[in-house]
């Protein structure tokens, strides 16, 4: 071995371990989903005060929740098939939450800008959604949503067929207004006890 | 003595001392592994008291060190003789013993202290549901055991492709493509130990690498198991590295029938283009046949399973046919005069040649679907592995032993190697026709005939292998001989 | 003159790393592999500017190479090939990083790796990029949140087809090797065999 060959190759272990540590949050995860889905659990985000208009027409913000837990999800209307199982999963966990306690709200939020009040209520008949209980709601303004979708780390694509590809997530914000929680992706509220 | 002459000598003796060690470990670890196979076969019948968690240990650990000394076996036969005829380095010659040690450590560490009872070719996903019979460390220990002795296979063996390269040219010429197709003189040829190790250097490096695949991907599962993958490609992955290793052991270890029959019969042996045409079908079909492990997966594709059956049933025939013809005529009128070295590599020759037959047998789907959980498969390969690989690894070991030795005992050691292995792979294959199930720690009553039968087999065969390695023990007290 | 092309390729890259980008194929076995074909060209200029400290450390490559595992390691998580997207400058790290720390490293070790080591890597590396490959292939969810399901797929296909054609080339080369398998005459491998293990260790 040559002079200054285990300080190198020390070195290049060092950096090359901790760089894949910090990527992998200590080799726990390799998607941004996952790396996301922990740091929220060690640091809860604050909920900008953004505007948002309900199924019904009623204006409202995160800030009128304050005292209790709000399961989220991102839907747009038009979703031929995930948006359809979230709602399901809401509809089943509402009818289970219901009996026993009021500290419980769902929310579905809308980021196809496409959708207006109409096609919300729709989407609200569909699933038997009632405000305040379950709002189903968009964002006053794309500056809204572009916020929103950036606090609770949404990525939404163009699927090539006119509608989105987006991850079917359900987060949970807390009493605090604050993202405290990502599901696992693919789980669903119904499936676990309340 | 010039200084050249002087290296040549020292690297022929650190060389010689090379296989020495690797035939240590492969007589001791062999003894030591018998003697849990017939500590197995001791509990079927009833004859001891094994507690069935244990039974299965002893099982995988069995399997995987069995399979090990095969390929470290063959691995000493081939570099022994190939390296008359090619450079090959001795350091990662030596390498490779030391990762197999470590492997070796590991894996038993794995099987009697982290209880890994998953059988040796750990099937995915296996390794992580033990229902609490081992652990997550356990398993990985196991798996880890595995990939290290694979790296040092893989160097191994490319050291070896590569000093057939550099005196060949190509690994074509070294497998005698040219001499195969009639492109090139027969008497151009390389010489049988060179054909031999170019099939064994490019059917166990695609088949380690691909074993190091499902390794990773496996280890990862145990830590991570969110992380999943297809069942049914792991076990293609698992099978194609499992079978080509073991089957590739035997392919090393005739190469000591091409180098030491000569010696016995003064005849030198002859390769023709038959002999090239059939390892280079050989070794196209060795890297193929592996599907034949998965003929009762229903959801396999039907034209792999059979291709699988029609290569398996070819496979081993075209070297074992131009082998077995081989050795006939240079033992026939050769006035050979037989020893027990001679004996073992000779029974080496005719126990693969029968063990085709079952294998066959096995070969076929709608026997397979009937007799692959049954004894008749541990029958069939340790017809081939026992009476046909072993045979010439420790015809190997007699050989370089040399006639100094005490060899009184010798002959005793291969009459009970054989008959004990014949009794042993009857009872096999007996119990196997009977319906017996394979891998079951707790025997019918109706099953124990086979069982003792088996039993009384394999204690004459650790009797004869006894011999044999405290032979070749004894043997090693002698200075290495430094001539050619 | 080479130098300066060189530098205007990675340039070009930059420019049209959106439209490279938006297809994980794309991204993975096209703009990767040219960043760090970039660093290895590097290497060749700057080869003679080696400083002294880092030839002699880099016993037989290993540092060096090592550093080319973690670098090419680290840019194909599915997390980071995500942040590319989302963050310019983590891009531009990225289009930094692979240059130096991956093809100029690649470059400058790896003719110091002995040929067994070479072949132990060339061994170890394309089936693993086939077993990446596969594993993008048969993943039933997305990994990266900027690529589509199908894009996925035909990423892990494409990796696949990488590994597949590096594979077979690479035992072409050893099976055929040098004389040409096909060449007749001044190949008596007698000859060769007593030249090479006179030589041989």
């Amino acid at each position: 071995m040559t002079r200054g060959f285990a300080p190198l190759l020390g070195l290049v272990l060092c950096v090359g371990v901790g760089a894949l540590a910090w990527a992998t949050e200590g080799f726990r995860v390799i998607t941004s989903e996952g790396a996301r889905q922990v740091s929220i659990a060690r640091h809860p985000i604050p909920i900008p005060n953004v505007r948002l208009i309900d199924q019904d027409g009623h204006t409202f913000s995160f800030g009128d929740y304050h005292g209790r837990t709000i399961f989220v999800d991102f839907i747009y209307t038009r979703c031929p098939k995930l948006c359809g199982e979230l709602g399901d999963d809401f509809r089943q966990a509402l009818s289970r939450s219901d009996a026993k306690n009021g500290h419980v709200a769902f929310l579905s939020i809308s980021f196809d800008r496409a959708d207006d009040r109409e096609a919300l209520q729709l989407y609200a008949d569909r699933y038997a959604a009632r405000a305040p209980r379950w709002r189903v709601a968009m964002p006053y303004d794309a500056r809204g949503l572009s916020m929103l979708l950036q606090t609770f780390g949404v990525t939404v694509i163009p699927d090539g067929m006119g509608g989105f590809v987006h991850d079917g997530t359900i987060y949970a914000v807390d009493e605090s207004g604050r993202v405290a929680r990502i599901l696992d992706p693919g789980a669903r509220i119904a499936a676990v006890p309340p | 003595m010039t200084s050249i002459e002087a290296i040549g000598s020292r690297s022929r003796i650190s060389a010689t001392a090379a296989v020495r060690a690797y035939l240590v470990v492969c007589g001791i670890v062999l003894l030591l592994m018998m003697l849990l196979g017939l500590t197995m076969r001791l509990a079927q019948a009833q004859w001891i008291d094994v507690e069935p968690n244990l039974f299965y240990v002893i099982m995988t650990m069995h399997g995987a060190g069995m399979v090990g000394i095969a390929g470290l076996g063959g691995a000493a036969v081939m570099w022994h003789f190939v390296r008359r005829y090619i450079p090959v380095s001795t350091g990662i010659f030596i390498a490779n013993l030391v990762f197999f040690l470590i492997g070796a450590v590991l894996i038993l560490g794995a099987g009697f202290i982290g209880g890994f009872a998953g059988a040796w070719t750990f099937l995915y996903p296996l390794p992580d549901h033990s229902g609490g019979l081992w652990s997550a460390n356990g398993a990985a220990a196991y798996m880890a055991g595995l990939l290290v002795i694979g790296v040092g296979f893989l160097l191994l063996h490319l050291d070896i492709a590569r000093g057939i390269i550099s005196v060949y040219g190509g690994l074509g010429s070294g497998l005698g493509v040219k001499q195969a197709f009639g492109f090139a003189p027969e008497k151009d040829g390389p010489p049988p130990a060179v054909a031999a190790s170019t099939m064994a250097a490019i059917s166990n490096i695609i088949g380690i690498v691909v074993g190091a695949v499902v390794l990773v991907l496996s280890l990862v599962n145990l830590y991570v198991p969110s992380f999943t993958f297809n069942t049914l490609v792991a076990k293609n992955l698992i099978y194609y590295f499992g079978h080509t290793f073991i089957n590739v052991t035997i392919y090393m270890a005739v190469i000591a029938v091409y180098e030491i029959l000569p010696v016995y019969t003064h005849r030198a042996w002859k390769t023709n283009r038959a002999f090239y045409l059939a390892w280079v079908l050989s070794t196209l079909m060795v890297l193929t046949v592996y599907p034949h492990h998965l003929l009762m997966d229903f959801a396999m594709p039907t034209w792999i399973l059979v291709a699988g059956q029609i290569i398996s049933w070819l496979s081993g025939l075209p070297v074992l046919l131009v082998t077995a013809f081989g050795t006939l005529t240079n033992v026939y009128r050769s006035g050979l005069k037989w020893d027990a070295a001679a004996g073992l590599v000779f029974i080496g020759v005719a126990g693969w040649a029968i063990g085709v037959i079952p294998a066959i047998a096995d070969g076929t789907i709608p026997v397979n679907s009937v007799m692959h959980n049954t004894q008749w498969v541990p029958g069939h390969f340790h017809t081939y592995l026992l009476l046909g690989m072993m045979a010439m690894m420790l015809g190997f070991m007699t050989y370089l032993a040399g006639p100094k030795s005490p060899s009184r005992l010798a002959p005793l050691g291969v009459w009970l190697y054989l008959i004990g292995g014949t009794i042993f792979v009857l009872a096999f294959l007996a119990a196997g026709s009977a319906s017996v199930p394979r891998r079951y720690a707790v025997h019918l009553p109706a099953w124990l005939p086979y069982d003792r039968a088996g039993s009384i087999g394999a204690s004459l065969v650790v009797a004869g292998a006894l011999i044999l390695i405290v032979r070749f023990l004894v043997s090693l007290r002698s200075p290495i001989d430094a001539t050619p | 003159m080479t130098r300066g092309l060189v530098l205007v390729v990675w340039g070009i890259l930059w420019l049209v790393r959106t439209p490279l980008e938006s297809d994980m194929a794309l991204h993975m076995t096209v703009q990767l592999p040219l960043l760090i074909g970039i660093g290895y060209m590097l290497a060749t200029f700057l080869r003679p500017h080696e400083p002294r400290w880092f030839a002699r450390a880099d016993w037989f490559g290993i540092p060096g190479l090592l550093l080319v595992v973690f670098a090419t390691s680290f840019w194909m998580l599915p997390r980071m090939l995500d942040l590319a997207l989302s963050d310019p400058w983590i891009d531009l790290i990225k289009f930094a990083s692979l240059p130096l720390l991956a093809g100029l490293p690649l470059g400058l070790s790896w003719s110091r790796m002995p040929g067994l080591g070479r072949a132990f890597l060339w061994a170890n590396f394309i089936p693993k990029l086939a077993a990446i490959g596969g594993l993008y292939l048969a993943a039933p969810t997305r990994l990266c949140a900027y690529y589509r399901l199908d894009q996925q797929t035909t990423a892990g296909a494409a990796l696949i087809a990488v590994a597949v054609a590096l594979g077979l080339s690479w035992s072409a080369v050893l099976f055929i090797g040098s004389p040409p398998f096909w060449s007749k005459g001044g190949e008596n491998a007698v000859e060769r065999m007593r030249g090479a293990a006179s030589g041989g260790p």
